[in-house]
């Protein structure tokens, strides 16, 4: 007897629900084996991490911070994975935006614009910042063949490596440079309150903020399912990701098509990336030991691929594992390390992306001889 | 058809099963001491660190054990500046965590400590004094300059390498108290310095001793949290000085000796004045005198002779008659910066300040921009 994997035939619908509430099930089963074995209760554990996620005083204003960053970067790489254009550069583009939408932050907002005006100017500026940096790997694919997953992977070092130039090792216009605090620890220049974003206030929980660029992420997400779903260029992208061949015969101009579909990737990071400055930090975090210790851009791939690159699947998704990321914080403590934080976490990721093959494929028990009516599918792994 | 039947009501069973799992637990953790001061620990890094977060863990063990079920304490690892400090903060409040001590600079802003008001935040290395936010470090600088005694009288070529975290003052006026402290017991010897960016990367930090050994460097210090650089040294047989913990277990025969921390007493009477009510927001400055600085226990490398010279410069620093930042003081182009006889203060006079200093004093190998 063996176990072969083959492709299903029909995908029945009530799979793609039932096979990520099982893989989640599976996942808490095997990390409650963990936690037994490292002398932790499971039960009380569970119930700690989901309080903290969203059922305790001030849980879910807390998620929504964590959720806000990866909705974007989970949208960003939706974007492009659908085509099969790999971006794994939503890290960079999104220090990107923050740069640019903070200068035009700190520079309108300085000069005393209203205030709609200033946040318009940042967004446009965060999203041209992002995607401007999404084009030189878009670039390079389009015309010369270069694997986008390498460039802009590279290009995210560098991203980083600017940001904590500008705050840390130099005197930059995103640096605060006045005050005796600014020379003890570098920072950066706080906005002007004209260029902060204004959040949405819900009494509940003991009061919850939902912050603007979640807004914002919602927005993108409706944008791009009209974008791929209802209109000539997305069905266009959706060819191309399908076959290239194909798509180049039936006359789709697939150069034009890679360099637009990294751009709107990079914008929608960007846009992440002044959401971090107008919501949360109101200054350019240039911290090696903030910004980019969150790792926004790659947990976004995560995000994509559960979502399954569907934009209001990304949304949920990103707010369900922003809410994993805030209860960890919860969870880690004197009597529990954070290192088994991160294993929980990682068994739950796992399983629940483990578990997408599932959708597409069926486990099944093959007798080895004498069954002839059971025919192996091509595919059948050896 | 019944497939599908089947498969549902699997998944029904296991939810079901796992919704009961979770009903009938009970947090033990919750009830027990609801009477005991809460008090919270942020650190950088890991606790067991061997560096910086080891020595505040060392700090916050020290105030269990001291008031024992009359406090509960806890601490937060790796925890980044920004976001996730605040998401952490805001769970800690959410459990009733009346004090926390964020032991790194750039945790705690003005929005955070106004948010919570009730709660009493105390920032180690910082200047935001506030109505419920206290600043505490203390002059490692005096113990820095001993250590860098000992690496001087160790150096057998004429560069020391030195890693260094960020290019901020604190870690600036560390650097330039080290290298004064080299040049006194090895005349014109240089500081070549390394800058990774972090608190705490091991593998950064190791990368950064390897090029600065490569670079010519016989002994290696130290201003960042984890013992990686000593580890190289002793696989290389270099002498290594280093920083915040006794980390003679990482390299038993490189070790010479480190400038190292005792935060635990000053835990202790803040978490006391908090929970009598008396606590009021400050800015306290340890030193050798009290207790805070002090100098770890030598290794083998380091000889009689050495030895006596830093107990003598430890007395003087003791009694007031000898302190590293007294000018005549010369920058890295020779420029003087601090004139004859004047001492340099911790927050007073710019960037002649000890929390202002942001230019490296002669024979520092490196830039201070990072």
């Amino acid at each position: 007897m063996r176990f072969t994997v083959e492709r299903r035939l029909r995908q029945p619908r009530w799979l793609t629900f039932a096979v990520p509430v099982g893989s989640l099930v599976f996942a808490f089963l095997v990390a409650a084996l963990v936690l037994l074995a490292t002398g932790h209760d499971p039960a009380s554990s569970y119930r700690q991490l989901f309080d903290a996620a969203f059922l305790s005083k001030g849980s879910l204003d807390q998620t929504l911070i964590a959720a806000t960053p990866l909705a974007f970067t989970g949208l960003a790489a939706a974007a492009a994975f659908r085509m099969r254009i790999f971006n794994i550069g939503a890290e960079g583009q999104l220090y990107m935006g923050a740069i640019t939408g903070a200068a035009a932050g700190l520079y309108l907002g300085g000069r005393g614009g209203p205030s709609a005006f200033v946040i318009a100017a940042m967004v446009v500026m965060g999203c041209l910042g992002g995607a401007v940096w999404a084009a030189i790997p878009g670039v390079f694919r389009a015309f010369f063949g270069a694997s986008e997953i390498l460039t802009s992977l590279m290009l995210n070092y560098v991203a980083a490596q600017i940001l904590t130039y500008l705050i840390f090792e130099s005197e930059s216009y995103w640096r605060q440079t006045k005050g005796f605090n600014a020379t003890v620890f570098p920072t950066g220049k706080p906005l002007p309150p004209s260029a902060l974003w204004p959040g949405l206030s819900v009494h509940a929980q003991g009061g919850i903020t939902l912050p603007l660029g979640a807004g914002f992420a919602l927005l993108t997400a409706v944008v791009l399912w009209v974008l791929y779903r209802r209109t000539r260029f997305g069905f266009e992208v959706q060819v191309l990701g399908d076959s290239l061949g194909a798509a180049r015969y039936a006359g789709v101009r697939t150069r034009r098509k890679v360099l637009a579909v990294m751009a709107i990737s990079g914008a929608i990071a960007g846009l992440g990336g002044v959401s971090q400055v107008g919501d949360f930090a109101h200054a350019v975090d240039g911290d090696p030991n903030g910004l980019q210790k969150q790792a926004y851009g790659y947990s976004g791939i995560v995000v994509a691929a559960l979502g399954r690159y569907n934009p209001f699947a990304v949304v949920v998704i990103a707010f369900l594992i922003g809410g994993l990321d805030n209860a960890g914080n919860t969870l880690q403590g004197a009597s529990f390390p954070s290192g088994l934080v991160g294993v929980i976490q990682g068994i739950i990721l796992f399983c629940a992306l483990g578990g997408e093959l599932l959708v597409r494929h069926r486990v099944r028990l093959v007798r080895r001889a004498g069954t002839p009516a059971v025919a192996a599918a091509p595919e059948t792994a050896p | 058809m019944t497939k599908r039947k089947l498969a549902l009501a699997a998944a029904a069973l296991v939810i079901a099963a796992v919704a009961a799992v979770l009903a009938l637990g009970t947090s033990p953790g919750s009830a027990k001491s609801d009477a005991a001061y809460k008090v919270a620990f942020i650190y950088v890094g890991p606790h067991n660190d061997g560096g910086w977060s080891q020595a505040h863990e060392d700090g916050r063990l020290y105030v269990q054990k001291a008031l024992g079920s009359k406090v509960q304490t806890t601490y937060k690892e790796n925890i980044a500046v920004g976001a996730q400090f605040a998401q952490t903060v805001a769970s800690l409040v959410s459990q009733g965590y009346q004090m926390i001590f964020a032991t790194s600079y750039g945790y705690v802003t003005p929005q955070i400590a106004a948010k919570y008001p009730n709660v009493k935040f105390e920032q180690a290395t910082g200047t935001l004094v506030s109505k419920n936010v206290s600043e505490y470090f203390g002059r490692a600088e005096d113990t820095v300059f001993l250590s860098g005694m000992a690496a001087g009288a160790a150096a057998k070529c004429n560069t020391i390498g030195y890693v260094v975290a960020y290019p901020i003052p604190e870690v600036i006026r560390h650097a330039n108290a080290f290298a004064l402290g080299a040049q006194t017991t090895h005349p014109g010897i240089k500081v070549k310095l390394v800058w990774t960016n972090s608190w705490f990367d091991p593998a950064k930090e190791k990368k950064a001793a390897q090029s600065l050994h490569g670079a010519g460097a016989c002994v290696l210090g130290q201003n960042v949290d984890s013992p990686a650089t000593g580890q190289y040294a002793e696989s290389v047989h270099v002498p290594w000085v280093g920083y915040d913990s006794n980390s003679a277990k990482f390299a038993p025969k490189s070790w010479l000796t480190a400038s190292v921390y005792d935060w635990g007493p000053y835990y202790l009477k803040r978490v006391k004045a908090a929970m009598a009510g008396t606590w009021k927001p400050g800015f306290y400055y340890g030193s050798i005198n009290d207790g805070f600085t002090k100098l770890a226990a030598y290794g083998p490398g380091v000889s009689a002779a050495t030895k006596a010279a830093i107990a003598a410069k430890e007395k003087a620093i003791e009694k007031g008659s000898f302190y590293e930042f007294t000018g005549p003081l010369y920058d890295q182009s020779g420029k003087l910066r601090v004139p004859k006889g004047t001492r340099m203060q911790v927050l007073k006079g710019g960037t002649n300040s000890l929390y202002g200093m942001n230019w490296l004093v002669k024979g520092v190998i490196g830039s201070p921009k990072g």
